[in-house]
């Protein structure tokens, strides 16, 4: 199936998607539609299975059940088709972590295909606009936990996918770069590219996207629209309520500062 | 509060004493045993040559010494009593200086230590009852300074160590030492016998000036009634213990207040003048084999592995020829490649989870498995090929030939190819600490017979048919059998790893992850 460019295909859709380990069931029959063009936040508790339904999503991890489609191609029967749409950043993932950052972009274009003019030109871009050209010689294992999210970032970026699938794209990256790449997501969105994020920073989500999908325990519990999933509350208390869960730290340590 | 750090390194030491590493641990207490009672016997043997005792037991002190200052740098910077922990309490140096120093005491190293430094008790008794005496305060002293040493040793190389680029010093040096003991066979008892025989002087004045010589000499003094150099001896240790644990207060509290913060990997500035002038095609083949070019020469496991696996070739055929047995100097390069091979018999799993980055890219399959197989080929082949050609030049063995032309090509070419298969069919992740996984050690020795048989085998039945029937055509035959014999196994092998990495990577990046 040729890739749909103008008819309504979302840019991510998940059906009865499924992954079990063990005894676990991390992703219960997840059903998930990211439109195209949206800015879409992914938020959940800690080992909601927001990860293991990206990873999913990109290649990295076979399902037991169900399927991923990234504008109508499935990920799973048409592999090649579906990834070259794709911009991935995983979350904790290591790099070839002895090149230095431009080797890394060069390496990850070559091997696209891209013209090594193209891929040169474009690393200068991303090296500069996301302040890691100071670092040319720097090999990725010497890189901060901040800069290795940009270098991952810019992988995703080089080949100008449709869209973006990233993991905590936030963590640990100090204000100014993070100021820096919501720039750079809002103007990829607003140019006609859509983009899925995962996230704890709710304040974060609620600035950036204009959907959101509420997991925990593997499941959906609430998604769509920024406004309608929030209601009348602000994010974080809307998710705490659909999450259900009970936040803590008043009882005991009654010695503590007394 | 020397106390309470012994208890919390007993309690870290019992967590960390389960299962395999309880096994382990076993096995080298065992080791060290076997290696403590033969010292002490050196120190019971008569020798022919007067004053070879001494010079035996100074080089064997010399060894347990080095033992005590080493090994903890080996392992890492103390790994039960990390100085990090203390960084933050609010404790003088100079009494945390003197609980660690005591705490250090409480370290069964000692027992093995003990048996083996009265090897100079044992070296005294063969002359009497007053050297035997001076042995023991000898022994005394000595183990004050392996302690004491050892404990200041870690504060002056711990920033070092912990670092990473110390780590990666600390990796080569520990392969570098393991690969030297497993030759040792074959130098011991050429040291042995250059210091029986009275041969080599310089030998022994060289063990017994180190401090670690002293307390056999005081003790071969004694025995000569040369009291002078007996207290000179003892003295002397006296001495350099005192100085050690004057200087370790100060050490200490430099090394509490610095960063572990070591120097970085600089890759070469050329990088970006390369990128731009490049030798390598601009196809995503090229890619794969830049990029494994560079791992090669900027990994530390590769360098080690590729290290080791020359050391061992070239020494194991180097060392019977020094003795004038040059029968094994042409198999040296064979030798190379063979430990070459076994050791990247992990290509996958060895990336860990770098892997995501094959796995998004859209059909890499086929350039990644042959960009992997190029790389190592350009990297072995020539190297060994070169061994090969030249040691069987120098051996002047030239019935060998025919044997090592058709093994060394063959095997080059067949091993590529195998190894990119066998990366896909085995994929053993980094252990949790990022060294290798015992599957992946094991996987290596198995290797080690099973590469060589499955790639050598039509060469090698020429060849022994040739021997049989002395015939040197029919052993000659054998170069181009294995070659075409290798070639197949190559292509073959490539296609099918392709495959199976089209077909299951995401299996195979689960197993490399782990």
């Amino acid at each position: 199936m040729p890739v749909d460019n103008t008819g309504d295909t979302p840019a991510m859709e998940f059906a009865g998607l499924f992954k079990q380990f063990g005894d676990t069931i991390a992703v219960d029959h997840i059903d998930l539609c990211v439109p195209r063009g949206s800015f879409f936040g992914l938020v959940g508790p800690n080992g909601a299975g927001k990860t293991t339904s990206l990873s999913m999503a990109v290649g990295l991890l076979r399902p037991d059940g169900g399927t991923v489609r990234i504008f109508g191609q499935d990920v799973w029967a048409d592999p090649v088709a579906a990834k070259a749409l794709i911009g991935v950043l995983p979350d904790g993932m290591a790099l070839p972590d002895r090149l230095t950052g431009r080797e890394v972009l060069l390496y990850l274009g070559l091997l696209r295909g891209m013209p090594r003019e193209v891929v040169t030109e474009r690393s200068d871009e991303l090296l500069r606009v996301l302040e890691l050209d100071h670092a040319e010689s720097t090999a990725v294992v010497d890189y901060s936990t901040g800069m290795r999210k940009k270098i991952t970032l810019a992988t995703a970026l080089l080949h100008n996918p449709r869209l973006l699938l990233l993991d905590e794209p936030f963590e640990a990256v100090d204000p100014v770069s993070a100021a820096t790449i919501r720039t750079i997501l809002q103007r990829f969105v607003a140019s006609g590219g859509s983009v899925v994020f995962s996230s704890h920073v709710m304040a974060l989500v609620e600035r950036l996207c204009d959907q959101v999908a509420v997991i925990a325990k593997g499941k959906v519990l609430a998604s769509g629209p920024l406004a309608e999933v929030r209601g009348e509350q602000s994010l974080e208390d809307a998710f705490v309520h659909i999450v259900g869960a009970r936040t803590g730290g008043t009882e005991g340590l009654a010695w503590l500062a007394s | 509060m020397a106390r309470i750090l012994i208890e919390m390194r007993a309690a870290i030491m019992r967590r960390s004493a389960s299962g395999k590493r309880a096994i382990g641990g076993l096995v080298l207490a065992l080791i060290v045993t076997a290696l403590a009672v033969s010292t002490l016997l050196a120190g019971l043997v008569h020798y022919h040559y007067r004053g070879a005792g001494a010079a035996v037991v100074a080089t064997l002190s010399f060894g347990w010494l080095v033992g005590w200052v080493s090994g903890p740098l080996l392992i890492g910077d103390d790994s039960t009593l990390r100085m990090d922990y203390f960084k933050l309490l609010p404790i003088p140096p100079r009494k945390l200086a003197r609980a660690m120093l005591g705490a250090a005491f409480a370290n069964v190293s000692l027992v093995f230590s003990l048996i083996a430094f009265s090897a100079v008790i044992a070296l005294g008794a063969q002359s009497g009852a007053a050297a035997a005496l001076i042995g023991v305060v000898a022994v005394l002293l000595e183990l004050v300074l392996a302690v004491v040493a050892s404990t200041v040793a870690i504060a002056v190389f711990g920033p070092v160590i912990s670092s990473r680029r110390g780590r990666d010093f600390g990796t080569v040096l520990v392969a570098l030492v393991i690969t030297l003991l497993s030759l040792a066979s074959g130098l011991v008892p050429l040291v042995a016998k250059r210091l029986t025989d009275g041969h080599s002087p310089a030998l022994s004045d060289v063990v017994e000036i180190l401090p670690s010589g002293w307390g056999a000499v005081a003790v071969d003094a004694a025995g000569r009634s040369d009291w002078g150099l007996t207290v000179r001896s003892l003295s002397g240790l006296v001495i350099l213990i005192a100085v050690l644990v004057l200087i370790w207060p100060p050490l200490l509290a430099r090394r509490l207040t610095m960063s572990a913060r070591g120097g970085r990997t600089r890759a070469r500035r050329a990088a970006g003048h390369a990128a731009r002038n490049p030798i390598l095609p601009s196809t995503p083949f090229g890619a794969v084999l830049g990029k494994e070019l560079r791992l090669y020469s900027r990994s530390v496991l590769r360098s080690v592995m590729l290290m080791i696996a020359f050391l061992v070739g070239v020494m194991v055929a180097v060392i019977p020829a020094l003795t004038g047995k040059d029968m094994v100097l042409p198999w040296g390069g064979l030798l190379f490649t063979v430990i070459a091979a076994a050791c990247f018999t992990n290509f996958y799993g060895d990336d860990g989870t770098a892997l995501w980055l094959t796995l998004v890219v859209p059909g890499a399959a086929r350039a990644d498995v042959r960009g992997r197989i190029w790389a190592w080929f350009l990297v072995v082949g020539p190297a060994g090929l070169l061994l090969t050609v030249v040691l069987t030049a120098v051996s002047g063995q030239t019935w060998a030939w025919p044997w090592v032309l058709a093994g060394e090509p063959a095997m080059v070419i067949g091993c590529a190819g195998l190894l990119a298969l066998l990366g896909v069919l085995s994929v053993n992740g980094p252990a949790p600490d990022g060294g290798p996984a015992p599957m992946r050690v094991l996987k290596v020795h198995i290797a080690l017979i099973a590469l060589p048989v499955i790639v050598l085998f039509p060469a090698a039945a020429l060849l022994l048919a040739g021997q049989a029937g002395h015939s040197t055509p029919l052993k000659w035959l054998a170069v181009p059998a294995g070659l075409a014999w290798a070639a197949l196994l190559c292509w073959w092998s490539a296609r099918a790893a392709e495959r199976r990495l089209t077909t299951h990577a995401p299996e195979i990046f689960a197993k490399a992850r782990v």
